[in-house]
């Protein structure tokens, strides 16, 4: 049973907690509120407590919302970058959980020595490699594709090491019932260890999805074709246009940034167990 | 003709520098159920897993039904398993589980059915049909494992010490139902355990291993009485035999703390012979307390002190230090000693085992 001294020291960490987590949101909170209101009405409130608080439920609430939506091809953005999610998450969970799989179970040379190499991959930057992959992708002449987007991305050693520590942990005897049951290891893999390892699959279509959704630099070499832009590349166009309303800014950055919050709040366990497990965090 | 037959078998780990099964030779009869008992490490679950085909073979030949099994894949040897951990599939319900392997196999829905209403209701898991594993208890778990195993209607069971997870009373029960199943489905089995009264109670043969060696094939009570060397001797049968090093000069037995007993011509012409030192051996059942035999066998009354006692409801173990080893007479309920009292006893002669000191080969 908890002491009333315990209760009280609960209490004030909870008050403690809640003032210091008003200081990370109070960015949040000033753009969701401005993101409903001219350009003049965020000059009026910027020094007052007014900025915190949306305006008043009108006709003209949602206009920076609808401007963006209608004039510009944001949100078509947002629906390829959760299409390429989608083929990444897909591709990257068949091709990273079996190279995690064949590290984790099957015996072959130096199988060791791949973990080793696959960790040391971990720490380099994707920056020091966007180069080559770039100039492979322009040399396949798969520029300006989905499929040369999407190629180089797929096998990710985070993914892998990933997978492969969960996978190291199934136990060996499911696989030989398996065989029994005539099984064979494609199936195996699709049809015992995924649904087995739902939290690992979970965690790397989290990762996987933070990744798409916030990458900038890869689809800004990739991509020329407005049609195939990403959200961040269209973030980018928008708020450097001039035309673009200091509203209509926070708003779009509201639209953008909505997924990874509800993201973050349904999986926050998935990534935690993710940093945990590997120790790092990607994305 | 034989329906297992592995001849000659060996396997030795690459690296190991020596081999965990050495020159197993075994014929095993189509319907016969084997046990493979042994102290943990001996070789017996690197052997049935062998046969399974999920160990490479390193010499010697296996037949299965006539068929020469060494590079067959274990879903076309004609075997099912049992697993010590279940293995069962944790994402699907019992049902699934069961079925899963008769999809593979491309079994008609109609068939699948049919088994699978056959392997719940036999196994008395129709109401846990649609539970996962994580929701049944070790016993039930077991049995989805049995039910796994029995409805591919395979040639061959394996059991990995199917039991060993269980409760002592859970154990008993589910004991009785797998020699239930046997004796219903008629397949053959063999079966791995540690636990020498699984394999006594179950089992129509024994195989006993020590370090990847067979040391005895035989039927439970042959094994018991019979005895091959000190080893089998000592494993099977609880409590274990009590074991002395004595000296054999003519018919006297001298005991290393001195004590000397006379042993019959019967069983001295058993020996062919041979005398000086040797090891004895004798079961705490055939040391005798009561007064009809100690009457009967007056002049090689032996006496100890209690030095522990273990009551078992049915009998008791008494516990006591003679001829410089360890002893332990079993009794029954009403022979009541206690704690420090002397005992008299006498060593039936006729049951006595003797053991060549060196190789602890069983002469008697």
């Amino acid at each position: 049973m908890r002491t009333r001294k315990q209760k009280t020291a609960n209490i004030i960490l909870a008050a403690v907690l809640f003032i210091l987590s008003l200081f990370f949101l109070f960015p949040v909170i000033w753009m969701l509120a401005n993101s409903f209101k001219t350009d003049a009405a965020i000059t009026a409130d910027m020094n007052t407590v007014k900025a915190f608080v949306p305006p008043a439920l009108n006709g003209s609430f949602l206009n920076n919302y609808i401007t963006i939506i209608t004039d510009t091809s944001f949100l078509r953005y947002m629906v390829n970058t959760l299409f390429y999610a989608a083929i990444m998450i897909l591709a990257g969970i068949v091709v990273n959980g079996l190279a995690g799989y064949a590290l984790a179970k099957i015996n072959f040379p130096f199988r060791e020595r791949w973990v080793m190499i696959i960790m040391l991959l971990m720490v380099v930057p994707t920056e020091t490699i966007i180069t080559i992959n770039f100039l492979f992708v322009a040399k396949m002449g798969l520029l300006n594709t989905v499929f040369g987007y999407v190629l180089p991305m797929i096998v990710n050693p985070f993914n892998i090491f990933l997978f492969r520590q969960v996978f190291v942990s199934l136990p060996d005897d499911v696989w030989e019932a398996a065989q029994l049951d005539h099984c064979s290891p494609f199936k195996y893999f699709f049809t015992m260890v995924l649904p087995m390892s739902k939290t690992v699959v979970a965690t790397v279509s989290v990762f996987t999805f933070l990744n798409v959704w916030n990458d900038y630099l890869w689809p800004s070499l990739v991509f020329t074709s407005s049609d195939l832009l990403t959200a961040q590349i269209g973030l980018n166009s928008i708020t450097s246009n001039d035309n673009t309303t200091m509203g209509q800014t926070l708003a779009v950055i509201t639209m953008i940034t909505i997924p990874v919050i509800i993201i973050y709040a349904l999986f926050s366990k998935q990534i935690v167990e993710g940093v945990v497990s590997t120790g790092s965090k990607e994305g | 003709m034989s329906f297992i037959e592995l001849k000659h078998i060996d396997k030795q780990y690459a690296g190991a520098d020596r081999k965990s099964v050495t020159d197993f030779n075994l014929e095993i009869k189509q319907g016969e159920f084997i046990a493979f008992v042994g102290p943990s490490g001996c070789g017996k679950s690197t052997t049935l897993r062998m046969i399974a085909g999920f160990e490479d073979i390193t010499g010697g030949e296996l037949f299965i039904d006539g068929k020469k099994m060494n590079e067959t894949a274990p879903r076309d040897r004609g075997i099912a398993m049992v697993f010590q951990n279940y293995a069962l599939y944790p994402h699907m319900t019992v049902e699934k589980n069961i079925s899963y392997g008769l999809k593979n196999m491309k079994v008609s829905s109609g068939e699948i059915k049919k088994k699978v209403d056959w392997a719940v209701n036999i196994l008395g898991l129709e109401e846990y049909r649609y539970r996962k594993p994580k929701n049944l208890s070790g016993g039930q778990r077991q049995r989805v494992a049995l039910g796994r195993a029995i409805v591919k209607n395979q040639k061959v069971f394996l059991m990995d010490e199917p039991l060993s997870n269980l409760d002592a009373k859970l154990r008993v029960s589910m004991r009785n139902e797998i020699s239930k199943l046997h004796r219903e489905l008629g397949s053959t089995t063999i079966y791995v355990t540690h636990d020498q009264v699984e394999a006594m109670t179950m089992a129509d043969r024994i195989v006993i291993m020590k370090d990847g060696v067979i040391q005895q094939v035989g039927k439970p009570m042959e094994l018991y009485e019979h005895p091959a060397n000190k080893f089998v001797a000592g494993f099977i049968g609880s409590p274990q035999m009590n074991f002395y090093d004595i000296t054999l000069s003519g018919d006297t037995v001298t005991f290393r703390t001195g004590e000397k007993i006379t042993v019959p011509e019967s069983v001295i012409s058993k020996l062919n012979g041979r005398q000086g030192e040797m090891i004895l051996g004798i079961r705490g059942e055939d040391i005798k307390l009561d007064e009809q035999n100690l009457s009967v066998y007056g002049n090689e009354k032996q006496q100890a002190v209690v030095e522990n006692t273990e009551v078992m409801g049915n009998e008791n173990n008494l516990y006591f230090t003679f001829g410089g080893s360890p002893s332990v007479a079993r009794v029954s309920k009403y022979e009541i000693s206690k704690i420090g009292d002397r005992i008299e006893f006498i060593l039936m002669p006729s049951r006595m085992h003797f053991f060549d000191k060196e190789t602890e080969a069983c002469y008697v």
